[in-house]
């Protein structure tokens, strides 16, 4: 059986294959902070990081994940992102905004200071239906604190 | 289900071949493709680009910000689909996915299905096809073929070196297929000649994240400019004529309008 | 004292006479501008919890042994099942129970439009249930569609009579003007695609059920449960602490909801139903499509003198027929006004209330027609808007509660400036314009509602209702009244809510109601908590000696102060309503058809604001979910057999992050003096109403093209470009 490594914790991963990585990470680790909204790979909700990269956890097997890293959102709940989305109040229903902040962390960690253009065609693949990518763009300019 | 990893490239399992996933797991889990064996191929695809080669694994995150890439195909990268589709997605997937015809998506008896019948012609088809439309009228929605196409590249597959041009076929009474890969046979890498200049200009309903309603890439080589488009045939489409000799339907005809200024404005761009 | 009273009740634009049980509020509004803690920017209590993905929502919620359900629903808009074999779907890997027609409310054979809920089945795992449901065997007759909306008008197929409104002469109105506009406007389906879909758990716990559900109305899936099974009102407890969107689609419970609730009695499990994405596009509501024939007379200084308007919703198999015509009748002073609203009955799946129902899509109407009336009289649209302003409620010339519109035009007049300057960056293949509109909609909220508050010795407050919050902020927006009127920081109260069984009756998330309605009953409440503290402070210290509050309070130990409110009647003989105005500024490819909002201002009358930080976040995104129904969003349908084409995300099209313009917000932040304690009205609403005409009044300004259907595609938009070509040349040889 296959091992994931999340958060930088390893988990034997116990699931028939066509598991998406969503679903192990919510139903097998119990780790539901990743929220499933489309399940086929167009709303972004599901975004973790994998290795680094966001990545859509719904169309992702678990069982090609073995050796990589994955991040969640549980394993970005102190990152400074957080506080800015709070401050900003880019949070409304809360449910898109995991995924989001996940898109947001990797965005700045590969540029610290983004232009607006660069924040919107990175943030592009997250659905937000209550409307709060103005704040949310506020949050990513504003992260630092 | 299995999944199966293949080691090299003498012995690939037979199954369905898995490499980014984000078109073969959707399809799966909606019962368009069916299988019990999946074999993860994606240790076997060289990645990375050097100079004119880019590897069959090459994601198109990578590409959209590789200036080694010309730009009408690093412009395609970066309006094609979504942030973190890019970073899953490989080019040579991107160029082996399916038309959004939503007739096809949810399995009604077309012609792409073997049926008898193009639901899209008498149908809602605003999405659709304005060249090549008798039989088919699905859109194919690569942004990165018509790059491709237009830029004269090749691919390397396990069996064949071919043009990107002839990965294509329009479908036949005969063979529905719009692809010529054969069963087991994967692309493996592209060669992609230089441009003097190249662009791609791409109308969408939103601004980012979405399918071609046209896509238009340009490469000039010398005199020679060539134009491709994306979202007007059921293939990446080579103008060969003018926009007058397109065939649309009454749904489709304002996509007519839209592709002449694209053109228009994609050949004012590379023009020397 | 309490006190039963007979009183109207409004709730969307629907009115009914009620009982209520009201306790009198003698509490005084306090005066305009920042206080304390009300009317200052504050961020979200839970706010935290929700970006770290820790507070649960209904789809995060497991329980041991728990099933999953999956509904069998009809692929045709028009069938019969005729015969429902059961047997091999209950033999299928990990099923453990199905049920048919008839076996719980809302699964029947007769299906009225596709994705009519027939059968259900539930197992071990969604993907069993969803296998399994391959497997129930289904003869199907299908039956002939009734898909087009004026055909039904024509033959009579409606939900309920024509609602006819008349005043004055509009046939006399009409010979009175010198320049009568008529036009046709056609709106779209669009999809209400909350993030989280509907879904209901539903377990027993000896007779009590539970139900835990994703809704924007905990005592009203309590309430509807109830009768519906026909069990006493208590033995159900409705949860919902968390919930993501509604927007409208979550108002009742739904046919996973009574799907969950007889698995649940038949296997003795928790049972989980909930609808994929599919079922969203499908099945789970809709904002209705619209056909709007138009008429407006006026005179030629631009006062109007009749407004007529003739209103088709294609509401569906069923649902509510929403009142379209309700801008016409209530935005503007007009002596002659005739409308006529038909509810179309389709083979097409029922329509649901979409924020601000029938409004958004009137307003697109009318304020299109009126700025062709403006350009018809060579008239500024927005003085236009001035000279017809209603200084009494036109319909029933009863004096307004509050109303700023005229303020808020007065605002908007620095922002309408710029029209020039916009158009002045014109070039040949990118037109730029600047077009307006304005706004009208409920948001009064009423009565019944109750708070209850609990202080302890530690100075600390908790707020108890059982409200929910959908996301809008109200939470906070309650524990921001609480510490006000208590007298202590907002950090110190805290406010639990989303439970029937814990906390009184709090109305529902819907209609701009929530604050309006629930806030004053927790000021209330705060009142009757603090009049004891000041007892025990006099009993304690004296009379009218300053005391340290928490000095006192800690004497408390184990007891608590409690304290109770209500939300009083609104006020007799007044309209109560919100209103606005916005100002788009677009620029449009002229040969692509493409239109881009590069900004946006809107100006908003909603009373005293409490929490201007969560009403700016409101206002954003009203805007942009009303970007997304003006230039994006359609449900599609195959227009041979009226099967639903657009089920996934990618083919119905949101917008993203790159399509929000610069979004200006300004609320007039004036109390209602009339209403309530706070002076406070909804604001969920009036954003997303007037963005649709306020964009395509931009267009106009920028091309001279008049868009007369939503969305405004590209088809759409260059359909309007052309034909404006035709009229100038026409024009021209005409010379």
């Amino acid at each position: 059986m296959p091992e994931l490594t999340v958060n930088g914790g390893r988990y034997v991963l116990d699931a028939p294959v066509g598991t998406s990585l969503a679903e192990a990470l919510r139903e097998r680790i119990g780790l539901t902070g990743t929220k499933i909204s489309c399940n086929e790979g167009h709303c972004g909700a599901c975004t973790v990081l994998v290795d680094g990269e966001p990545t859509l956890a719904c169309i992702t097997l678990a069982h090609r994940v073995e050796g990589r890293e994955v991040t969640t959102i549980e394993g970005l709940r102190d990152h400074p992102m957080v506080d800015a989305f709070v401050r900003a109040d880019a949070v409304q229903c809360g449910f898109c905004t995991p995924g989001q902040i996940v898109s947001a962390v990797a965005l700045v960690e590969a540029h610290a200071d983004p232009t607006a253009a660069e924040i919107r065609h990175r943030m592009s693949g997250n659905l937000c239906r209550c409307g709060t990518y103005t704040k949310i763009e506020e949050a990513i300019r504003t992260w630092r604190g | 289900m299995e999944l199966l990893r293949a080691s090299s490239l003498d012995e690939v399992p037979g199954g369905l071949p898995l490499a980014g996933g984000t078109e073969v797991v959707p399809l799966l889990r909606e019962g368009l493709l069916h299988a019990d064996v999946l074999v993860d191929v994606s240790g076997l695809i060289p990645r990375g680009i050097d100079g004119s080669r880019i590897g069959g694994g090459a994601t198109l995150a990578e590409l959209e910000v590789d200036p080694q890439v010309p730009a009408v195909l690093r412009e395609a990268c970066r309006l094609a689909a979504s942030p973190q589709l890019r970073n899953m997605g490989s080019i040579a997937g991107n160029l082996l996915q399916s038309t959004r015809c939503w007739y096809w998506r949810l399995g009604y008896p077309c012609r792409l299905h073997g049926g008898d019948r193009c639901h899209a012609r008498d149908g809602e088809h605003r999405e659709h096809a304005i060249f090549a439309n008798d039989f088919c009228a699905s859109a194919h929605p690569s942004d990165i073929a018509a790059a491709l196409v237009a830029l004269g590249a090749t691919m390397r597959t396990t069996r064949r070196e071919l043009p990107v041009r002839d990965l294509y076929r329009l479908p036949t009474e005969d063979d529905r297929r719009t692809t010529t890969l054969e069963p087991g046979e994967l692309i493996l890498e592209l060669d992609v000649p230089p441009a003097d200049a190249s662009t791609y200009l791409k109308a969408m309903d939103r601004k980012r994240w979405a399918f071609a309603l046209v896509g238009v890439a340009a490469v000039r080589r010398g005199d020679e400019t060539t134009v491709v488009l994306a979202g007007a045939a059921p293939i990446p489409w080579l103008l060969a004529g003018p926009l007058d000799e397109s065939t649309p339907l009454p749904g489709t005809a304002y996509k007519v309008e839209i592709a002449r200024a694209l053109v228009e404005r994609a050949r004012a761009a590379v023009a020397g | 004292m309490a006190r039963l009273i007979r009183t109207e009740k409004e709730v969307e634009g629907r009115r009914e006479e009620v009982w209520l049980v009201v306790d009198e509020d003698d509490l005084e509004q306090w005066p305009a501008g920042p206080r304390n803690v009300v009317g200052r920017p504050k961020t979200r209590d839970d706010g935290l919890a929700r970006a770290r993905g820790q507070v649960r929502f209904t789809a995060d919620l497991r329980f041991p042994g728990m099933l999953h359900a999956a509904i069998l629903r009809s692929p045709y808009p028009h069938a019969r099942a005729k015969r429902v074999d059961l047997d091999h779907a209950l033999a299928a890997p990990g099923v453990r129970g199905a049920i048919g027609p008839g076996d719980a409310p809302e699964l029947s054979a007769t299906c009225e439009y596709e994705g009519a809920p027939v059968a259900a089945v539930c197992a071990d795992s969604m993907r069993e249930a969803h296998a399994a449901l391959a497997l129930v065997d289904v003869e199907w007759e299908e039956l002939e569609p009734l898909l087009d909306a004026d055909e039904a008008v024509a033959r009579g197929k409606l939900l309920e009579e024509p609602r006819h409104h008349e005043r004055g002469d509009f046939e006399r109105g009409l010979a009175e003007a010198d320049v009568v506009v008529e036009a046709t406007y056609r709106t779209q389906t669009v999809l209400h695609n909350s993030m989280e879909t509907h879904q209901s758990i539903c377990r027993f716990e000896g007779d009590v059920l539970e139900v835990y559900t994703s809704t924007q109305y905990v005592w009203g899936v309590r309430r509807e449960v109830a009768k519906t099974l026909g069990m006493p009102a208590d033995k159900v407890r409705v949860v919902c602490e968390f919930m993501g969107g509604g927007f409208g689609s979550k108002n009742s419970p739904g046919e996973f909801t009574y799907v969950a609730a007889e698995l649940a009695r038949r296997t003795g499990r928790a049972v989980r139903c909930a609808l994929t994405r599919r079922e969203e596009h499908i099945a789970a509501g809709n904002r209705n499509a619209t056909i709007q024939r138009l008429t407006v007379g006026a005179r030629s200084d631009g006062t109007l003198t009749a407004l007529g308007g003739e209103y088709v919703n294609a509401v569906g198999a069923d649902g509510w027929n929403s009142m379209t015509e309700g801008p016409m009748l209530m935005l503007y002073e007009c002596a002659n006004v005739r409308s006529t609203t038909w509810g179309a009955r389709l083979n097409l799946p029922p329509a649901k209330a979409f924020r601000a129902p029938g409004f958004v899509e009137g307003t697109f109407g009318l304020e299109c027609l009126l700025d062709e009336l403006a350009a018809k009289l060579g008239l500024d649209p927005l003085e236009l808007r001035r000279r017809n302003h209603a200084d009494r409620d036109p319909g029933g010339s009863e004096a307004y509660s509050g109303k700023n519109l005229l303020e808020c035009y007065r605002r908007a007049e620095p922002h309408w400036e710029r029209r020039h300057e916009v158009r002045s960056r014109s070039t040949a293949t990118v037109k730029r314009g600047v077009g307006m509109a304005s706004q009208v909609w409920f948001g009064g909220g009423g009565p019944p509602s109750y708070a209850w508050i609990r202080v302890g010795s530690d100075a600390r407050a908790t707020v108890v209702t059982a409200m929910q919050d959908v996301g809008t902020g109200t939470k906070t927006t309650m524990a921001m009244v609480a510490a006000e009127e208590l007298g202590i920081p907002a950090e110190d109260v805290t406010v639990a809510v989303g439970d029937s069984l814990r906390g009184p009756y709090a109305t529902l998330s819907a209609g701009s109601s929530t604050t309006p309605s629930i806030a004053p009953a927790v000021r209330a409440a705060a009142a009757d908590a603090r009049r004891q503290i000041l007892d025990m402070a006099e009993q304690r210290y004296g009379k009218g000696v300053d005391f340290d509050l928490r000095e006192l309070l800690s004497l408390l130990g184990n007891s608590q102060i409690l304290g109770t409110g209500s939300r009083g009647p609104n006020p007799a003989g007044m309209t109560v309503l919100t209103f606005g105005v916005q100002v788009a500024e677009v620029a449009v490819d002229v040969e692509t058809g493409e239109v881009t909002v590069d900004r946006i201002a809107a100006i908003h009358d909603v009373g005293r604001v409490i929490n201007p930080l969560g009403a700016s976040s409101q206002i954003e995104g009203g805007i942009i979910q009303g970007i997304g129904h003006t230039l994006s969003e359609q449900r599609l349908l195959d227009p041979g057999s009226g099967g639903i084409l657009t089920t996934s995300l990618d083919a119905y099209k949101m917008p993203t992050i790159a399509d929000v313009p610069e979004i200006v917000t300004d609320l007039i932040d004036l109390p209602d003096a009339q209403l309530t304690s706070l002076g406070s009205k909804g604001i969920g609403e009036p954003p997303i109403i007037p963005v649709a005409a306020a964009i395509a009044n931009a267009i106009r300004d920028a091309t001279g093209a008049d868009v007369r259907s939503l969305p405004i595609s590209r088809e759409e938009m260059l359909r309007a470009l052309a034909e404006a070509k035709e009229k100038a040349r026409g024009a021209a040889t005409s010379v």
